[in-house]
C-alpha cells in the first residue's frame, strides 16, 4: 500500500462520509408514497397505524405502518431485501423492491386523507 | 492466442466463476445492508489485469457476468444487468486508473470497487427509472472501500507469490 493509496481511500471515505451527512440529516416525513412500475399507486399516511397490501410483480407486498414508520413486512423475492430493511422514516429514504417493482418513498408534504389510486 | 496463455486464461475464468457464485451464498451483516460483497471474485480479475493487460481482463470480466448468469441467477433477470453494469464500469475504471496513476493493486482494487458501486446503483436507477437510488450510494462506498482493500491485499499478496 503506498501513499497514493492511502490517499484515495481516506478521501473518498471522507467524502462519502460527508454526503451522506449532508444527505440524511434527519427530517421525519409524514407520507408514505408506493409506486409499482414507475406509477404511483398508493399513497399512505404515516400519521395512522395500519397495514396496507399492494399488488407486487411477484405477488401481494404487506406494507406495515407504526409510530410513522413503515415497513415491508411480507413480499415474495428471492431474497427477501427489503422486508430485512426495516423500518424507513425520513425523509429521502425508500425501499426498493426490484423483483416486486415496487418503490416506497418518503415524502414529507401534508396530505388530508389517503388516497387510493389503484392501477 | 498462444495455448498456455488460453489454457490459463480459460482455468482463471473458472475459477472467477466459482469465486462469484461462492461469493453469493455468503451473506454480509445479515442481508441487511443490501448490495454489498466482498468482491472475491476481482482478485481474478485484477490478477488478469495485473498479468496480462486491458483487453483479456475486460473480456474474461464480460464472460464471467455472462456465465454466471447462465449458471447461476438466470440469463437477462435483474441480478444480471446490476453485474454487468458493475463489471463493464469497474473493469473500464481499473483500465484507465492503472495506466494514469500511480495507484498499487490495492488502490486499483478499490478503484475498481468503488466504481462496481456505482455501475450498479447506475443501472438501478435506469431499470426503475428512479434517481432517488442515488442516495444510497454513499453508504454502499463506505462498505465498498474496507472490502476493495481486502480483495487488493489478497491480490497483490497472490501477484508476489507467482512472481
Amino acid at each position: 500500500m503506498n501513499k497514493q493509496d492511502i490517499i484515495l481511500c481516506l478521501s473518498v471515505f471522507i467524502i462519502a462520509l460527508l454526503v451522506l451527512v449532508f444527505i440524511r440529516l434527519p427530517k421525519k416525513g409524514n407520507v408514505a408514497i408506493v409506486y409499482y412500475d414507475n406509477k404511483e399507486i398508493l399513497k399512505i399516511n404515516l400519521k395512522i397505524d395500519n397495514t396496507y397490501t399492494v399488488k407486487g410483480y411477484n405477488g401481494d407486498v404487506t406494507l406495515e405502518v407504526s409510530n410513522g414508520k413503515i415497513k415491508v413486512s411480507d413480499e415474495i423475492s428471492p431474497k427477501h431485501l427489503c422486508s430485512r430493511q426495516g423500518y424507513i422514516s425520513n425523509s429521502y429514504e425508500s425501499i426498493i423492491c426490484l423483483p416486486n417493482k415496487i418503490v416506497v418513498k418518503i415524502d414529507d408534504s401534508e396530505i388530508d386523507a389517503v388516497v387510493m389510486l389503484w392501477n | 492466442m498462444e495455448l498456455r496463455k488460453f489454457t490459463r486464461l480459460s482455468m482463471l475464468l473458472a475459477l472467477s466463476v466459482v469465486l462469484n457464485i461462492v461469493e453469493n451464498m455468503i451473506p454480509l451483516f445479515n442481508g441487511t445492508v443490501p448490495g454489498v460483497k466482498l468482491g472475491i471474485a476481482n482478485i481474478v480479475i485484477l490478477f488478469v489485469l495485473d498479468q496480462y493487460g486491458f483487453r483479456d481482463a475486460f473480456f474474461l470480466s464480460l464472460t464471467r457476468v455472462l456465465l454466471v448468469s447462465i449458471l447461476y441467477s438466470g440469463l437477462f433477470s435483474v441480478s444480471f444487468f446490476l453485474s454487468l453494469g458493475g463489471a463493464v464500469l469497474s473493469i473500464v475504471a481499473m483500465g484507465i486508473f492503472i495506466k494514469i496513476t500511480k495507484l498499487s493493486t490495492i488502490g486499483i482494487s478499490v478503484i475498481g470497487s468503488l466504481f462496481h458501486s456505482l455501475g450498479q446503483i447506475i443501472m438501478v436507477c435506469f431499470m426503475i427509472g428512479e434517481a432517488n437510488a442515488f442516495f444510497y450510494l454513499p453508504i454502499i462506498i463506505l462498505f465498498a472501500i474496507p472490502t476493495g482493500i481486502l480483495t487488493g491485499v489478497l491480490t497483490s499478496e497472490l501477484i508476489k507469490y507467482f512472481n
